[in-house]
């Protein structure tokens, strides 16, 4: 608030120092490590291409030119077509705005069912064991196992049923980060302050307790959206996730497989976009956990 | 000893009614009746009302609850709609195929993991230990069939040295020769793990490597073999015991598509093929046989716990 004043006697607007300590502290997050530099660059990238999608891809994803199928890497395509003359290319930008909106609902979704059952579950104990053990239950499902479960239950392929299938998975590993948090976040100071002030447990949980969830809460988001990408990549390879007509990596995988021998290209290229998001979500994670929440910092 | 062992059986058992009760649970969640959604969209309503019947499915829910948790308690998982046989035969058919590739892939993960590890943490940021955290993160993003496919592609499509799919039992045929077509299948499942598992050996070697009977045993003139081997590896044990009971849920989630990718005939690629179509009871037996094995693992790992360190038992 001060600082703010300061700026705007200046002659500059109130905003402009909020904007310029953002600026320099995400200068200070992508310098610090290389890799996370890195990281952030591909993904402004990926971002790039889902916004642009159609118009910088060479040719339309969809196209089928029977003429031109299983071409390996040349000039006029880049990365070689598949078995209906598609252009590897052009499907893999298309895939990329798929996957990073799956991303996003499913980290979202992991987020709002998460976070609101976690911090209530940490602040109420006889709440919080019983949602426990719970949780630990859903966790015995090794996660893809338990995504095709949801996927046969929900019924057809469809991207709203991806969403909630994977996002049901990812839920309960965020309501642990979350619970974890909350326990030790409660035990403060402030809290007991709080509580001495009497202020009611809602005004406790709102105010007190989920600003400070915020970074945990962040970091587990973007490991969830690593792991949910590669998740859905790997329901579309097995034919149960988006509907085939939608270019998606994992589809498009699943395609190439009857030709992975005479072209290896078709699936080449898709999984490397795919690792590619994959390890700058990860790197991102690694760097705002060690930046936000040092005490969590892993050890390897 | 025995009053720890009891009261992590007593956790055992809470945590197996638990995910079978999920199970149910999940099966109930089908929308509309599951008789009809089982038996297509041609199936007349005696049809449905003949299945509602054999099933109890017409009963009050926690009837069906109690008929549910007693099948399983006799070993009956219910009846494959497709197959026309006990789910659990059908699992069982399949399972051996699974088990030899869940041993090739802990191979990969022990045999390489620890190894490199040890090694990581004898000369930290030395070559071996930074090639392995580049493969660590490069494996964290790598999917399994992505790098299963490549492999095939390179091994028995352009060298041709590998089978590049399909498994026959070596139970039956006790040809040993079967197993080199798990080679590639253990890799690609068990690769990415072992990069996991080399990161925590190493973190928890170097640990352990600065205590202070490290060096006494140093001072001592033991050779640095034995250093290693027996004072250090066995107290860093316990990290590594976690991280490689970790990856029982990963290698079972892994195994799923690695036998689709390799056309293995085994557990992980019969719960994909009852998924498409629509098999539900062998959906919830395959669940329910995973979770218990896992709440099985997680079990056999508390208890290595103890075994390794004794000052555990008494908590």
């Amino acid at each position: 608030m001060n600082e703010n004043v300061v700026q705007s006697k200046r002659g500059r607007p109130s905003w402009w120092g909020w904007v310029r300590s953002m600026g320099a502290s995400l200068w200070q997050f992508s310098t610090r490590r290389r890799t996370t530099g890195i990281a952030l660059l591909i993904l402004a990238g990926l971002l790039l291409v889902a916004a642009t999608g159609p118009l910088i891809s060479p040719y339309d994803a969809d196209e089928i030119r029977m003429t031109d199928r299983l071409q390996g890497p040349n000039k006029t395509h880049l990365l070689g077509t598949d078995h209906f003359g598609r252009d590897i290319l052009s499907r893999a930008l298309s895939g990329t705005r798929i996957t990073l909106l799956l991303g996003i609902s499913i980290s979202g979704f992991a987020l709002c069912v998460g976070l609101p059952i976690g911090m209530l579950a940490g602040f109420f104990d006889r709440f919080g064991l019983v949602v426990m053990r719970l949780v630990d239950a859903v966790m015995a499902f090794p996660a893809i196992i338990l995504a095709l479960a949801l996927m046969a239950i929900l019924g057809k392929p469809g991207i709203v049923n991806v969403i909630l299938a994977v996002g049901l998975v990812w839920a309960p590993r965020m309501v642990r980060v979350v619970y974890s948090a909350t326990l030790s976040i409660r035990e403060a100071t402030f809290i007991e302050a709080a509580r001495a002030l009497g202020v009611p447990s809602r005004r406790i949980l709102l105010r007190h307790v989920m600003v400070n969830l915020v970074s945990p809460v962040i970091v587990q988001a973007t490991f969830t959206f690593a792991f949910s990408i590669m998740e859905v990549a790997a329901l579309n390879f097995l034919g149960v996730g988006i509907p085939p007509y939608v270019a998606s990596w994992g589809g498009m995988m699943n395609e190439g497989r009857t030709y992975v021998i005479r072209a290896p290209w078709i699936i080449l290229f898709p999984g490397l976009f795919l690792a590619t998001a994959v390890l700058s979500f990860n790197l991102i994670g690694d760097a705002l956990r060690d930046r936000l929440d040092p005490k969590l910092r892993r050890v390897m | 000893m025995l009053t720890f062992v009891l009261h992590r059986s007593l956790g055992l058992v809470v945590s197996t009614f638990i995910v079978i009760t999920i199970t149910f649970v999940l099966m109930q969640l089908i929308p509309g009746d599951p008789a009809a959604v089982m038996l297509g969209a041609n199936a007349t309503p005696e049809q449905i009302e003949l299945l509602r019947e054999t099933w109890g499915l017409n009963q009050p829910i926690y009837v069906q609850f109690l008929r549910y948790l007693s099948n399983f308690l006799h070993g009956n998982l219910g009846e494959s709609l497709f197959h026309r046989k006990p789910v659990l035969e059908i699992i069982a058919q399949r399972a051996e195929t699974s088990l030899w590739l869940g041993a090739a892939a802990l191979l990969v993960v022990v045999g390489l993991g620890i190894p490199a590890g040890v090694l990581g943490a004898i000369r930290p940021n030395g070559l071996t230990d930074n090639a392995m955290l580049l493969i660590a993160l490069a494996g964290a993003a790598i999917p399994s069939f992505w790098l299963g496919l490549m492999l095939m592609a390179l091994f028995a499509g352009r060298l041709g040295w590998l089978p590049s799919s399909g498994f026959t039992s070596i139970c039956e045929t006790g040809n040993l020769a079967n197993l080199k077509s798990l080679i590639l299948p253990g890799f690609s499942l068990g690769f990415v793990n072992a990069a996991l598992v080399a990161r925590t050996t190493r973190s928890s070697m170097l640990d352990v490597l600065q205590a202070d009977y490290i060096t006494t045993a140093k001072a001592k003139g033991l050779r640095g073999r034995v250093v290693i081997m027996k004072h250090a590896f066995r107290n860093a044990a316990i990290p590594i015991v976690t991280v490689v009971s970790f990856t029982f849920a990963s290698l079972v989630s892994g195994a799923v598509v690695t036998e689709t990718v390799f056309a293995l005939p085994g557990v992980g690629s019969l719960i994909v093929q009852s998924v498409l179509k629509r098999d539900y009871p062998v959906i919830q037996g395959i669940m329910a046989v995973v979770a218990v094995l896992y709440v099985l693992v997680n079990f056999a790992t508390d208890l290595s716990y103890a075994l390794l360190d004794p000052r555990i038992r008494y908590r």
